[in-house]
C-alpha cells in the first residue's frame, strides 16, 4: 500500500489521508481509498481538528500494517500531532485512530515523513521533527500497542528536519536530514552505534539539498540507495544515488525524473502541457491513460504560476520489500504520486 | 466521561476559578462550580466544550489540576490563603523544573530531559526529595501538587506514560515563572525605593 494526503490545497480542512493497494502481479494500483479524515480523527481523538497532514504506512513484521498521520488542531504545522492506526488484515479494516503523546509542550510540533524502523523487541522505531521555535530531529521508541515508551534526540537547533533513518545492522544505524539552513545546503547526516539511543551530532555530506525531503535504504551489500533532489535549488530533477556506509563515495544511479530544462527554468503553459502530456502518457500505466485529457485541462496554480509552469518531483519514500524489491514513490507535479519498482539486478546493471 | 474526566473537571475549575464570585456564599458557590461541570458537557459540532478547550490546552499536568482545585477551594472559602513564603517556594520549586526542562526540550540542547520521564526513577526520587523538602516547611499545597501527581502517575491516570506530563505543563510553567519574576521585581523596587528614602533623609552631623 502507499499513503499520501490529497485535498485542494495543502492544509486545507477538506485534505484527507488516502492511500492505494498495489497488485504486484498485474503492476497495477487499485482505486484510490479514504483512510482517514479531519472528521474521523477528531472523532476518535475527541479533539478540534483543523487539518491533516503527512502520512507513513509501514508493514511490520508481524504483518501488522502501521499508519502514522500529522493532525493540527491550532495553528500551522508547527502544532501538529501525530496519530496512529493499525491494521491486521493488510488493510481491509483499520483500528480507531489515536494520538501520540510525543512532547510536554501541550504535545504539539512532532511531525512524521518518513518509514519506521521495526526493532527486533517488537518495538517501532519512529523518524520524527519538530517545527515550533527551532527545526529538529528525534527518533520515538513506540511499543508494539502504539504508545510512546521513549525518545532520542538526532539534531538539535533551527535547521534539520525529516530524517530518514536506515539501520545498518541491529545497533548501527544512518539517519539522512533535510537541511533547513543557510549555511551547507547540503544533506546531514547522523549516526547511531546503540540502536537509536544516542545520535552523533548531523554533519554535512556530499549531496546538495535545497531544503527538501529525501529517503534512503539500505542496500545487501552495506551501501544505500538515497533517493533525493541533488540540487542546490529546485525540485525539478528527482535522482537515484548510491553510497557506502562511511557516506564518502557517493555515485548517481538514474534520474528518476527532471525538467527537460537542465536548469529548471519554468515553461510556457503551452509547452508545458505538451511535455507533461508525454511525461504522464509514459507514465500512467494502461489503467490510468484515459486520465491524460481531464489532467491537462485541470493543470492549475499546483504547477503553473504567474512567473511560467515548473516541473517538481518531491517527497520521496522509500522501501525495500520482503521479496528484496526496492518501492520508490513520489509527488510527481502536485498532481500525482509515483511509483518506482526495481531489483538488485537492475541496480547492478546501473552501477 | 471517563476518558474525559480530566478536560471536564479542568473546564469547570478553571471557569470557576476565572470568572468573578460575585459574592456569592459558599453553597451557591458549590452550585456554581457544578453548573459549569455541567457545562463542560456541552456538545457543539459533536464535540463537547471541555473536549474543544482540551484540544488546545491538551490534559493539564495533575500540579495544575490540584492548583486550580487549591484556587477554587480559597474562593469558597474552604482553606486558608498560603503564607507569602510558602507560596514562593512553590513557585521556586516549579519555576526550575520548567527552567529544567522547557529550553532544552524545545531544541536548545542535544540531551532532552523529556526523556527522563519515561523511566522515571531518578525524576521520581528528585521531586520525593523536593516534596519532603516542602513537608518539612509544611508547605502543604506543594506536598500535595507534588505528592498527587506522583501518585497520578503511579495509577496511570493520564494518557501519557511520561512522569513529566503529570508534573508539569505550559500553564503552571509559565505562572510560576512569571509569578517568580513579578515578585522578584517587587523586592528590588521595594529595596530600591527604600534606599532612595534613606538616602533623601537628612543627616546630623
Amino acid at each position: 500500500m502507499a499513503v499520501w494526503f490529497a485535498g485542494s490545497r495543502e492544509g486545507a480542512a477538506d485534505v484527507q489521508i488516502r492511500g492505494a493497494r498495489y497488485d504486484a502481479l498485474a503492476a497495477e494500483w487499485g482505486e484510490e481509498l479514504v483512510l482517514a479524515t479531519r472528521e474521523s480523527t477528531q472523532q476518535a481523538t475527541r479533539k478540534h481538528i483543523r487539518k491533516l497532514g503527512n502520512p507513513v504506512i509501514a508493514l511490520a513484521p508481524d504483518n501488522r500494517l502501521w499508519l502514522f498521520y500529522v493532525s493540527v488542531s491550532i495553528g500551522g504545522w508547527a502544532g501538529s500531532a501525530i496519530n496512529t492506526m493499525y491494521s491486521d488484515d493488510f488493510g481491509e479494516s483499520w483500528s480507531t485512530p489515536r494520538q501520540l503523546i510525543t512532547t510536554p509542550f501541550l504535545n504539539i510540533s512532532t511531525l512524521v515523513r518518513n518509514a519506521p524502523v521495526f526493532h527486533r523487541d517488537g518495538t517501532i522505531g519512529l523518524p520524527v521533527y519538530h517545527e515550533f521555535l527551532g527545526k529538529f530531529a528525534e527518533y520515538l521508541y513506540i511499543s508494539p500497542t502504539g504508545d510512546v515508551v521513549g525518545k532520542s534526540r538526532i539534531s538539535m537547533g533551527t535547521d534539520s528536519l525529516q530524517p530518514t533513518v536506515v539501520p545498518m545492522d541491529e545497533q548501527n544505524a544512518i539517519a539522512m536530514l533535510r537541511y533547513a539552513g543557510v549555511t551547507h545546503h547540503r544533506v546531514l547526516a547522523s549516526r547511531t552505534e546503540d540502536a537509536g539511543r544516542t545520535w552523533s551530532k548531523p554533519f554535512p555530506i556530499d549531496p546538495a539539498n535545497p531544503n527538501s525531503a529525501l529517503a534512503a535504504v539500505a542496500t545487501p551489500n552495506h551501501g544505500l540507495l538515497v533517493a533525493l533532489n541533488d540540487l542546490e535549488d529546485g525540485r525539478f530533477r528527482l535522482r537515484l544515488m548510491e553510497t557506502n556506509s562511511s557516506l564518502e563515495l557517493w555515485k548517481p544511479v538514474i534520474d528518476l525524473d527532471e525538467s527537460p530544462d537542465p536548469e529548471g527554468n519554468p515553461f510556457s503553459p503551452q509547452a508545458y502541457r505538451e511535455i507533461i502530456g508525454d511525461k504522464f502518457r509514459l507514465s500512467s500505466g494502461p489503467r490510468r491513460l484515459s486520465l491524460v485529457d481531464e489532467f491537462l485541462t485541470n493543470l492549475d496554480q499546483r504547477v503553473c504560476k504567474t512567473h511560467g509552469c515548473d516541473f517538481e518531483y518531491e517527497y520521496p519514500y522509500f522501501i525495500r520489500s520482503a521479496d528484496g524489491l526496492y518501492h520508490l514513490v513520489y509527488s510527481w507535479n502536485n498532481t500525482f504520486i509515483k511509483h518506482v519498482s526495481f531489483n538488485d539486478a537492475w541496480l547492478m546493471e546501473q552501477l | 466521561m471517563p476518558g474525559l474526566w480530566q478536560a471536564h473537571l479542568t473546564f469547570a475549575l478553571f471557569a470557576f476559578v476565572v470568572l468573578p464570585g460575585f459574592g456569592l456564599g459558599r453553597l451557591a458557590q458549590g452550585l456554581v462550580l457544578l453548573l459549569l461541570l455541567a457545562v463542560s458537557f456541552v456538545s457543539v459540532d459533536g464535540l463537547s466544550l471541555a473536549a474543544y478547550m482540551r484540544s488546545f490546552t491538551e490534559d493539564v499536568a495533575i500540579t495544575t489540576l490540584v492548583a486550580l482545585a487549591f484556587f477554587a477551594a480559597l474562593r469558597m472559602g474552604l482553606l486558608d490563603a498560603p503564607s507569602h513564603s510558602a507560596r514562593v517556594q512553590l513557585l521556586i520549586v516549579m519555576a526550575a523544573l520548567a527552567l529544567f526542562l522547557y529550553p532544552a526540550t524545545m531544541g536548545l540542547s542535544h540531551l532532552d530531559p523529556y526523556q527522563l520521564g519515561y523511566d522515571p526513577r531518578p525524576l521520581i526520587v528528585t521531586v520525593g526529595v523536593l516534596a519532603f523538602g516542602l513537608l518539612l516547611l509544611k508547605n502543604w499545597q506543594g506536598v500535595s501538587m507534588l505528592g498527587l501527581a506522583t501518585l497520578a502517575f503511579s495509577l496511570g491516570l493520564k494518557p501519557s506514560p511520561n512522569y513529566w506530563d503529570y508534573l508539569l505543563d505550559p500553564f503552571i510553567a509559565l505562572f510560576s515563572c512569571a509569578a517568580l519574576i513579578g515578585y522578584a521585581v517587587r523586592v528590588v523596587a521595594r529595596k530600591a525605593t527604600k534606599a532612595s528614602q534613606q538616602l533623601n533623609q537628612p543627616t546630623s552631623l
